[in-house]
């Protein structure tokens, strides 16, 4: 039994499946692609997939990665695995590497994010600028969702990391934010602090970019 | 695939992956390769649509060819409908995302009744006319087929032709037909009439239907050079019937989400309610070496780990042993489990269960359909109560304690005596618990009687027969909950306001279009989701249109009036149905088909058990 570790793309269609379609879509996958999945040995076989960080539903991931359990003993090479594992995956979730694990999910503190903005008309760099300005003010409150219904969250002291920007007449923002188990701030809260300051509800692209661990190092 | 218009509307509506396409075997093509681009619309949501197998068989089948691009359409949640109503955006296909408009043949599935106001809706959503009057030219060309097209009539003025029968070769065969007169620029009444000439096919704008005073049909007459009567088209070897060697596999969690063979189609049953019984006939299976090959093509390329085998009834398979021994070659050690949908009270036995070892121990689920001896051998249903007895002593015995049991409430010649008889039923499978030494140690028995009302459907034996009103259902709804004695027994009953409605238009006649018009101007739509269903409505259009549903529901016809499928043939002599009718209410039964043929008339097909030696 050897644990490897999946690195996939989910773009395209793939945005709009939920995590747990996403965990049924995957191990079909595997099962199809017949890779030497490890079963518990109990009652009920199952295969154990942990995936790094779930998304959410809309957003793009560039750089997403699955851990499984390998009952092959080292035979299987990665590019076979890679080919195997494209050949039966939907063409928007595709695999583009498998390496050992080094670092356990847990360890993810941050991701990195990059929303695109339709300014619908309006002036893209006049746009960027007044979401410049309002991202860097001294607070910026927004109600965030929790198991305890909505309560109103300051989002403005995990903003640092943030540059906007624009590109091809579109808004872009670039941020790094905090992921995890721990601390999760997810980016559609800046949009909502967009939307109820400056009245503006624009339609954004978001990709997850990348994970890290607390020192910034990439998730591995 | 999504484009940017879609896609800004995702963001608002639950469930989002049901309307992106992009799934593993979904079929992409360039439009500007193909000559007809084919809409497959399944008139509930994607869910429900992505479970049925005829539309997996048939949208492999068209996509084969290359000319032809089939791509999948369903109804849009009302979320979705409401963004997409807000938003300027048609009903679009999940393949392309282009809008319906943009497709030469639209093809609905009828699989039920209460689907058809979502027809419409569709339709509406797509910005093309309901009427097919309304729509002069070739495009748009609106098609159905399915089980309820046995009797199309209440969709007659909306839908420009009906497949009757099995879709395999009439579907490819019009469609080849339409792109030899797109090509050559025909009109559409030069294409209709052609068409028409087609085994199979029905042309609703070709026939006139005429009334008696009475308000029964006169007469159905086709315009000149138009078949009187259409026959239904089957396949007959069912091993060398198209079958896919892959299913498109959702992203998200369907109905049925698993690998559906088919083992046979037809019954040879014969119970006097059942339209499918009826109107599939012969029975004819394929063989267990093709089942396994289909079996095993579709889970390799899927990555499904269970396997349905499907039929109207499988344990009435006659390979079905064979079959299950050469799967379970390559399944155990791939990990893939079987499953059988349907099992009949004579059908469950120990072996079986032994080889079907993943049957989960949550519940088993059977349907006497009738709570008395004397109303089951009314509507033909061959089981008898010590068989039941027997089945659930040996579920009871391999360790279940949960039992399901269908009924009907409604049924021809039913007494209160018969209604309470079900509870009594239920009453006697927990006692029987009870008294079983092998029972599973330490837990209680639990069993649900549920009734659905019966609807008397075409081409059966009760076609003639009136459905009880809404009243007389609500009263022996009360009737049998009344009779339930014990905690152990939980009763459910389905709602009657549906199958009312369900009724009127499984025997409707063309004077229904309007009044489905007009429901469906009032809003109505997934009318067979409680949550949307509106009686009220739908009395409100009957109201507007100056037609009773009684009329359709409620009223008992005679042997000699002309029904509204009459011009239609499914291969059964009316006067089989007719004597079946007077063997129900003399309480006899009839044997299936395995046992002895009944000369029902589907020997005409020159195939199938009916050829077969017994």
């Amino acid at each position: 039994m050897r644990p490897v570790r999946i690195w996939f793309r989910k773009v395209g269609t793939a945005r709009y499946i939920s995590h747990l379609d996403l965990n049924r879509c995957m191990a079909r996958a595997i099962h199809r692609a017949k890779i030497p999945l490890w079963y518990t040995q109990g009652f009920n076989p199952r295969a154990f997939l942990t995936f790094a960080l779930p998304l959410s539903l809309g957003v793009a991931g560039e750089r997403e990665s699955v851990d499984i359990k390998l009952d092959d003993e080292g035979t299987m090479t990665d590019e076979e695995i890679i080919a195997r594992l494209n050949e039966a995956l939907p063409d928007d979730i595709p695999v583009f590497a498998v390496t050992e694990p080094v670092m356990k999910p847990g360890k993810i503190a941050y991701a990195s994010y990059e929303l695109t903005l339709d300014p619908e008309g309006r002036d893209a760099e006049e746009t960027a600028g007044r979401i410049a300005a309002l991202l860097q003010s001294e607070t910026l409150v927004v109600p965030k969702h929790t198991k305890s219904g909505f309560v109103d969250f300051d989002i403005r002291p995990y903003l640092d990391h943030v540059r906007v920007f624009t590109d091809n007449g579109q808004v872009r923002i670039s941020a790094i934010l905090p992921a995890g188990s721990t601390m999760n701030v997810n980016p559609t809260l800046m949009l909502d602090a967009v939307k109820a300051e400056l009245g503006l509800d624009l339609y954004a692209q978001i990709r997850r970019t990348d994970l890290y661990d607390e020192n910034l190092k990439n998730f591995a | 695939m999504v484009n940017q218009k879609i896609e800004r509307l995702l963001a608002q509506v639950q469930k989002p992956g049901r309307y992106v396409g992009g799934e593993l075997n979904a079929v992409m093509k360039d439009p500007r390769e193909v000559d007809v681009r084919f809409a497959f619309c399944f008139p509930d949501t994607y869910e429900v649509g992505m479970s049925h197998l005829g539309m997996k068989i048939l949208y492999s089948l068209l996509n084969e060819k290359a000319y032809i691009w089939c791509e999948r359409v369903f109804a849009p949640w009302v979320d979705m409908e409401q963004q997409m109503r807000d938003h300027g955006v048609e009903l679009f296909a999940l393949e392309s995302g282009d809008s319906l408009r943009q497709f030469d043949i639209l093809g609905f599935t009828l699989q039920y009744e209460l689907s058809y106001s979502n027809i419409l809706n569709m339709l509406e959503l797509a910005g093309i006319p309901l009427r097919s009057a309304d729509r002069p030219g070739l495009e748009h060309l609106v098609v159905a087929g399915g089980p309820c097209a046995c009797n199309p009539e209440p969709l007659a003025d909306f839908v420009d032709l009906f497949f009757l029968g099995e879709g395999e070769e009439v579907d490819l065969e019009v469609v080849d037909l339409y792109r030899t007169c797109k090509k050559e620029g025909r009109s559409k009444r030069e294409f209709l009439f052609a068409a028409a000439q087609i085994p199979g096919v029905y042309v609703p704008s070709l026939y006139t239907v005429t009334y008696n005073d009475d308000q029964t049909i006169a007469a159905v007459t086709p315009e000149e050079g138009v078949p009187a009567k259409v026959t239904k088209r089957l396949m007959l070897d069912m091993d060398r019937s198209y079958f896919p060697d892959k299913f498109v596999v959702p992203y998200i969690e369907i109905v049925h989400d698993r690998t559906v063979a088919e083992v046979f189609r037809g019954c040879i049953r014969g119970c006097r309610f059942c339209q499918a019984g009826f109107i599939y006939r012969p029975v004819r299976e394929k063989s267990v070496e093709v089942v396994n090959q289909q079996c095993f093509d579709l889970c390799s390329n899927t990555g499904y780990n269970e396997i349905s085998l499907s039929s109207l009834s499988t344990s009435d398979y006659t390979a079905l042993h064979p079959l299950l021994d050469r799967l379970m070659e390559w399944t155990k050690e791939d990990k893939t489990s079987v499953s059988l949908p349907s099992l009949r009270v004579d059908g469950f036995t120990d072996e079986l269960t032994s080889k079907i070892k993943t049957v989960r121990k949550s519940g088993l689920t059977f349907a006497p359909e009738a709570g008395t001896q004397r109303l089951r051998d009314v509507i033909n249903k061959n089981v008898k109560e010590d068989e039941l007895m027997k089945t659930v002593n040996m579920a009871f015995s391999g360790g279940w304690s949960t039992i399901k049991l269908y009924f009907m409430i409604g049924l021809p010649t039913e007494t209160l005596e018969d209604v309470a008889g079900i509870a009594e039923l239920g009453q006697k499978v927990v006692n029987a618990y009870y008294a079983n030494p092998d029972k599973p140690k330490g837990r209680g028995v639990s069993v649900t009687v549920s009734a659905s009302s019966f609807v008397p459907k075409p081409f059966t034996p009760f076609q003639w027969e009136p459905q009880d009103t809404i009243e007389t259902l609500r009263q022996k709804q009360k009737h049998l909950v009344r009779s339930v004695t014990s905690r152990k027994v939980t009763c459910n009953y389905h709602d009657a306001d549906t199958s009312f409605m369900e009724a009127v238009f499984a025997r409707g006649d063309r004077r229904l279009c309007a009044v489905l018009e007009k429901a469906h101007a009032l809003g109505c739509k997934f009318d067979g989701w409680n949550d949307y269903f509106s009686l009220s409505k739908w009395r409100e259009a009957f109201a507007a249109c100056g037609v009773e549903p009684e009329f359709y529901a409620n009223r008992r016809r005679s042997f000699d009036e002309v029904l509204p499928w009459d011009h239609l043939d499914y291969g059964i002599r009316k006067e089989f149905l007719i004597e079946e009718c007077q063997r129900a209410y003399a309480d006899t039964t009839t044997p299936n088909c395995r046992e002895s043929c009944s000369a029902c008339g589907a020997a005409c097909f020159k195939g199938g058990i009916c050829h077969e030696a017994r």
